[in-house]
């Protein structure tokens, strides 16, 4: 799971209201090269939220100096859009789990694909 | 109903996907052509949501879009990650998305697999749910007017063969799932209303070899959808519907209760699979295998309840049911559990859900495609005073 599908992803289980953004447990994370193209993140950035993005690449200790806040004119900015990308693209959960701030409920994640799944008395 | 609905789609479509993931390659059949196109549409930077992406067939087209796969079956779910592609195993009645977050979803021959009108209607809506204003949805389900082939319910059990004859037909049939869910499509199939009817007979052209298709009129689900005015008519008699010797009364409409359903799949699979039937003459027309002799139709029809008169149903309980054909391949290794649940869409359907049910929703085009009905929509601000 890259940091930009996480970011996508939100609990669903019944009656949780604040299920965003959902808490990474990672046991295994894996950094993969993905090719660069600065048109396609800055393109990206503004369907972010951006808060949480930031929060997912610190506690996996991907931060790389990306800022809390988002720097303008970042189109032009190769450099943070590099930055951005990485996290954005190049980190991947591997192991581990996801959890609902709100109900504590565990979404696990095995070779990189979290099972959103619900009970059904979740759903 | 509910129950009994999600139930149903455990039974005969998620199941069957687990146990036929391993054999399901269609790999070699390229993307519908709209599908395609749809996805190569997409801006550079977009987010899509491949909902029901099975063994992921469409995420690899346009590598500018990041592309979202889910599915309910993990092990399609695998195979799409292996191949590269960012999945998630999750229901498409839930999805675990935050709103407005795709800027384009496809659902390509997926809700055909839902059982219920509310439950299609509830995933074309959590689709809409995560759609920006502005962004669009693809949808393909299986038509049921098709020109060389014929259905005569819309709640069918469509079986599938994991180890195909070895006849010309054997690697065809590979491409059954030419939609990634695995709808039939091409002509590879044929089904036939009834053994021995009159109108399921005879319709060689587009008869397959080796396996075909067995169609089981399901009670109680979505019998009631088309004419609801006339499926409550129609209860007392269908109630009493002949086809089930033995079998508790069958609920019309949407009155069917679960352990009806769960009769009712105790019953197929007593039929289709677990017993062993004399084999008859074949049910449709004649079609040679490779060794010459007729190809056997493993084809039934068990009756059911519906809101027209089925005047299939006599047969069925007089005779389909003595003289269910067989095929070689069936024999050989029954997979009685392989029946996969569709529920075939008329024309207008899709339409009718998505203009009468999804207010989100605003249609831009409608068209009959490669046997399936295909809708693109835009989602549209909705204001609420």
């Amino acid at each position: 799971m890259k940091l930009l599908t996480h970011n996508m992803l939100t609990s669903h289980v019944k009656g949780v209201i604040k299920g965003y953004p959902l808490l990474i447990k990672a046991t295994e994370v894996k950094v993969n090269e993905v090719e660069f193209k600065p048109e396609f993140v800055s393109r990206m950035i503004p369907k972010l939220e951006w808060k949480a993005l930031v929060q997912a690449a610190e506690g996996l200790g991907q931060l790389n100096d990306l800022p809390n806040e988002l720097v303008p004119d970042y189109e032009k900015n190769e450099e943070f859009l590099r930055k951005v990308h990485h996290v954005l693209m190049e980190v991947e959960v591997l192991e581990g789990c996801l959890q609902c701030p709100e109900s504590g409920r565990e979404f696990p994640i095995s070779r990189g694909v979290p099972n959103m799944l619900l009970n059904e008395d979740e759903s | 109903m509910e129950d009994a609905a999600s139930q149903l789609e455990r039974d005969h479509v998620h199941s069957v996907y687990e146990k036929i993931a391993p054999y399901f390659n269609d790999s070699r059949y390229k993307a519908w052509p709209k599908v395609r196109q749809f996805l190569q549409d997409q801006e550079p930077g977009s987010i899509v949501a491949d909902v029901g992406c099975g063994n992921g067939k469409y995420l690899g087209i346009n590598g500018d879009v990041f592309k979202l796969g889910s599915d309910v079956c993990r092990p399609l779910v695998d195979t799409a990650r292996g191949r590269g592609y960012e999945v998630q195993v999750c229901d498409g009645l839930r999805l675990p998305y935050r709103h407005g977050c795709f800027d384009a979803v496809l659902s390509i021959a997926v809700i055909h697999h839902l059982s219920t009108k509310e439950r299609r209607v509830r995933a074309l809506r959590e689709m809409a749910r995560v759609l920006r204003v502005g962004g669009r949805l693809m949808v393909y389900v299986w038509a049921m007017e098709q020109k060389r082939r014929k259905f005569e319910k819309q709640d069918v059990f469509i079986p599938w063969n994991p180890n195909p004859p070895s006849s010309p037909a054997g690697g065809r049939r590979w491409g059954s799932g030419g939609a990634r869910r695995g709808a039939p499509q091409g002509e590879e199939h044929v089904v036939h209303g009834g053994g021995g009817r009159g109108p399921g007979r005879g319709r060689g052209p587009a008869l397959p070899q080796g396996p075909a298709l067995v169609l089981l009129p399901l009670p109680g689900l979505g019998a009631g959808l088309q004419q609801p005015g006339r499926a409550q008519a129609a209860r007392p008699g269908a109630d009493r519907a002949p086809g089930w010797a033995g079998a508790p009364r069958a609920g019309a409409g949407s009155g069917a209760h679960p352990p009806v359903l769960q009769h009712l799949l105790l019953l197929l699979g007593a039929r289709l699979g677990g017993r062993r039937v004399r084999p008859g003459r074949p049910a449709a027309g004649p079609r040679d295998t490779p060794e010459g002799k007729p190809a056997p139709v493993f084809g039934a029809i068990v009756g059911g309840c519906s809101s027209v008169p089925l005047p299939d149903l006599r047969q069925a309980s007089s005779e389909s049911l003595q003289d269910v054909q067989l095929s070689r391949w069936d024999r050989e290794k029954p997979e009685d559990s392989c029946l996969r649940y569709y529920h075939v869409f008329r024309e207008g359907e899709l339409l009718d859900l998505i203009q009468n049910h999804v207010e989100e929703l605003h249609v831009l085009q409608s068209c009959l495609d490669h046997s399936n009905w295909c809708v693109v929509a835009e989602k549209v601000q909705v204001w609420k005073i």
